[in-house]
């Protein structure tokens, strides 16, 4: 049953998809910067928890530590970066060409130190499979992915509705003027919010490679995706960035069916451009 | 000598590409990560005819290829800029992304990975253009049309036009003027710049592949044009003759050939974000 | 016969703020019409929607006979309605002649292709304009200041630029947004002469103002606006004498 392994790898990919999603759906709902480089600390996550296994420390201790090291590389970039331009009152475009060339730094002392070649995880147990339901074959990795995934929504779901500092955040994101002149110090919470974020997407950074290897320049095409999942769920809705971030994901893989996987980049951005001509605010659009 | 040549005939490809951005990036002030994808649609296509049994002559083959790459910029600015401008950043990426996934696995049309090999040298009116030197001079001509329609064009009320927009686009739309027509048109008109050094390129080297054409060459461009300066005439120039004289200054530094790429990719990372921290108007530009 | 501007049942939510509510009323040409109210009356939004800048979630507007609903705000300045904001809004890096010049209407190399392929025909044109331009100026009293950068202008300057540039759309009714407003007093009196002058010349105009003064000096008509909606409408010494209206708008007896 094919289609049903397409299904479920896609259910996979997607959940992965959907945290990345989410996390810079935080950044740009509340600081308004299209942060490019956040590709370069998916990036950078993933090669940092592969070299700290490769020196032989487990597996979990390496995740938690380019948790916190992407992390700090995200609160850095906003508070010495992004921080630095607005209050010279930098235009829209300079922070982004600003953040390109971060990314650009980031991916190349990777490619750099690690080679552009494709690095795979020293992990035995990753590629151990599980079958499901009698036919649908997964990896520990990826059913780890799966379940880190919607962990990571729903903590992110209940932090944001639920906590002081989430609604914080989200009266921030709503009005960034009004936060300034009650007392919210918009820009605290701007570095609070990348830190969170990139804190959240090391998860995918590393696991995502445990099934399909590291690349330097792999994190563009999964932000790119992730921001189109972004758009047509709606800028400011995280559940809308998630569940489409799936549907893109299952329509990518349903396409196999009838194309090569090279041109899956066609499908997500066919997408786009559907909404962007119909329904550009995307489908679940906060008020 | 034909060192000097190769280096100012292919500084001047890429100063087309330099006005090309710079309208875009710079005067109307889109962020465009897409233009070696447009650069590569026009080499690509002036290739084909080039390559073709029945082959095509050079200025013809420039024509068609600066059309499409006219009606190519059109069709992915006008949709995104109707909506915003984070818009059309998805959209800048998306269609670098897919122009490099067209380039690398179109084998029939694009030689896939492999490139096109080959190519014939130009001819005008019929008389091939063999010689670097003429090569050169080609290339000089097509530079500096294309810097007189530059300079034209901004001192034309279209570039005082865009100008204003670029301060205030909802005073200029209060003066009743349109807005999104005057994006659209800088953006043809960039398209037909960066078509025109494709065809350029393509047989001046002979031989093209889908990496010329990369997000990384895309990034070239703009550090050009930030390092050049935006905006103006001379920072169009300036911008690829120093950076393309960049790799020449870095073998001097006995960089291991791995990591050379690398090497200049974060350099322009790194140019990038000096210049838009200590100096966003570049060497001779005006404010981005 | 119906009125030359005409607003009708205008209504305008912000998140929860009602902006306008049923807000209807109408201008008659040639007269120079004040639109006056607190803070939060809804004078800008007016302004915003007759313009094309906003969308009233109901109501229409209508100039001379012709439906405004739905047009762009250049669509609107091509029927004859140009209007100027609050906070000026000048291209602050280019002169004052080249601001004007933005306003002309069907200028010729204002794309690519004339710019290009008949450069010395775009000179000459552009000359012809340039002129058209500074008649502009001097008709607002900034003759001399025309190659100033906008930025080495006074406040003042500034304020007649923002109408110099509305006059060059050639647009027949003048929506100002408080064009007196933190002006000394020569320029006050320069700014009022310059309005009555407009309206000897046919032109229409309708003025937010707050200031009383200018009001009572140049206003045919007022309409007295209060929370979105029409409160009052009649002559300057009408409207100013009314102490209820007072009470609004300065929270008590003035």
């Amino acid at each position: 049953m094919l289609w049903l392994q397409l299904l479920v790898n896609g259910l996979e990919t997607g959940c992965a998809l959907g945290v990345v999603a989410i996390s810079f759906s935080l950044i740009y709902a509340t600081t308004k910067i299209f942060h490019v480089a956040h590709a370069g600390i998916y990036t950078m996550g993933g090669y940092l928890a592969w070299w700290l296994v490769t020196l032989g420390v487990p597996f979990l201790v390496a995740l938690l530590f380019a948790v916190a090291a992407c992390t700090a590389g995200g609160a850095l970039i906003q508070s010495q970066l992004y921080a630095r331009l607005e209050r010279r009152g930098a235009t829209h475009l300079v922070i982004l060409i600003a953040s390109l060339g971060t990314l650009a730094v980031m991916q190349n002392i990777i490619a750099a130190v690690f080679t552009p070649n494709i690095l795979q995880f020293p992990i035995p147990w990753a590629s151990n499979v599980v079958v499901l339901g009698g036919s649908v074959r997964l990896t520990w990795a990826q059913l780890l992915t799966i379940a880190v995934s919607l962990a990571a929504y729903f903590a992110v779901m209940w932090f944001a509705h639920y906590t002081i500092l989430g609604k914080r955040i989200r009266a921030v994101a709503s009005n960034p003027f009004l936060a300034q002149i009650t007392r919210l110090r918009p820009q605290s919470v701007y570095v609070i919010v990348v830190a969170i974020a990139s804190a959240i997407v090391a998860l995918p950074g590393v696991l995502v490679p445990l099934d399909l290897g590291l690349q330097p320049y792999g994190g563009i095409t999964p932000l790119l995706t992730a921001t189109i999942a972004m758009i047509a769920g709606g800028v400011g809705s995280l559940t809308g960035a998630f569940v489409l971030s799936i549907a893109i994901a299952e329509l990518q893989n349903l396409s196999l069916l009838v194309m090569p996987g090279e041109w899956s980049i066609g499908i997500t951005f066919f997408i786009f451009v559907i909404f962007m001509l119909f329904r550009p605010t995307g489908l679940f659009a906060a008020r | 000598m034909d060192f000097w040549f190769s280096y100012i005939t292919l500084a001047e490809i890429y100063v087309l590409l330099g006005l090309s951005t710079n309208l875009l990036v710079g005067i109307v002030g889109i962020f465009s990560v897409s233009q070696a994808a447009v650069f590569g649609v026009g080499a690509y296509i002036v290739a084909h005819f080039l390559l073709a049994a029945e082959p095509m002559s050079f200025l013809p083959a420039l024509g068609i290829a600066a059309v499409c790459c006219v009606l190519l910029n059109v069709l992915v600015t006008l949709p995104a800029l109707r909506v915003s401008g984070d818009y059309f950043v998805v959209t800048s990426f998306g269609i670098q992304l897919l122009a490099t996934a067209v380039f690398t696995n179109w084998t029939a049309g694009t030689g896939g990975a492999n490139g096109l090999p080959g190519i014939p040298p130009p001819d005008l009116f019929n008389h091939p253009l063999e010689s670097t030197g003429e090569l050169t001079l080609l290339c000089t001509a097509g530079a500096a049309l294309g810097c007189l329609a530059f300079y034209l064009i901004m001192r034309a009320p279209f570039g005082r036009l865009l100008r204003a927009i670029r301060e205030d686009e909802s005073a200029v739309a209060a003066a009743g003027k349109n807005v999104l027509r005057a994006k659209v048109s800088a953006a043809a008109l960039a398209g037909a710049f960066a078509g025109v050094a494709g065809g350029l390129y393509a047989t001046f080297l002979s031989f093209i592949d889908p990496s010329s054409f990369d997000l990384d060459a895309s990034i070239l461009l703009l550090t050009m044009v930030v390092v050049g300066g935006a905006r103006t005439l001379a920072g169009s120039i300036i911008g690829p003759f120093l950076l393309l004289a960049l790799p020449q200054v870095l073998t001097l530094l006995d960089i291991p050939t791995t990591i050379a790429a690398s090497m200049r990719q974060l350099l322009y990372g790194l140019l990038l974000i000096l210049f838009m921290m200590f100096r966003p108007q570049g060497l001779a530009g005006g404010k981005l | 016969m119906s009125a030359y501007l005409e607003v009708a049942g205008l209504q305008k939510n912000f998140g929860g703020l009602q902006a306008l509510q049923d807000c209807s009323f109408a201008i008659t040409q040639g007269r120079i019409t004040c639109l006056v109210g607190p803070n939060g009356a809804g004078k800008t939004t007016i302004f915003n929607v007759i313009t094309g800048f906003l969308r009233p979630d109901a109501g229409h507007v209508v100039f001379c006979d012709r439906s405004l609903d739905g047009l762009t705000p250049q669509q609107v300045v091509h029927n004859g309605i140009a209007r100027t904001f609050q906070n000026l809004r000048l291209f602050a890096d280019l002169t004052a002649l080249d601001n004007v010049m933005v306003g002309l209407p069907r200028q010729f190399a204002e794309e690519p292709l004339g710019a290009i392929f008949r450069p010395l025909h775009a000179a000459r044109q552009q000359t012809k304009r340039r002129e058209e331009a500074r008649a502009t100026l001097a008709h607002v009293g900034l003759a001399d200041r025309a190659d100033e950068r906008v930025r080495n202008l006074s406040y003042g300057e500034q304020k007649l630029l923002t109408v110099a540039r509305v006059l060059a759309t050639g647009a027949e009714l003048l929506l100002l947004d408080e064009p007196a407003s933190g002006l000394s007093a020569g320029a006050l009196d320069s700014i009022m002469a310059l309005l009555r002058r407009l309206q000897n010349e046919g032109k229409t105009l309708l003025v937010v103002e707050h200031n009383t003064r200018v009001v009572q000096q140049i206003a045919d008509d007022v309409l007295f606006l209060h929370q979105g909606h029409l409160m009052a409408q009649g002559t300057p010494q009408q409207i100013i004498a009314d102490p209820a209206l007072a009470e609004i708008y300065f929270g008590g007896a003035i």
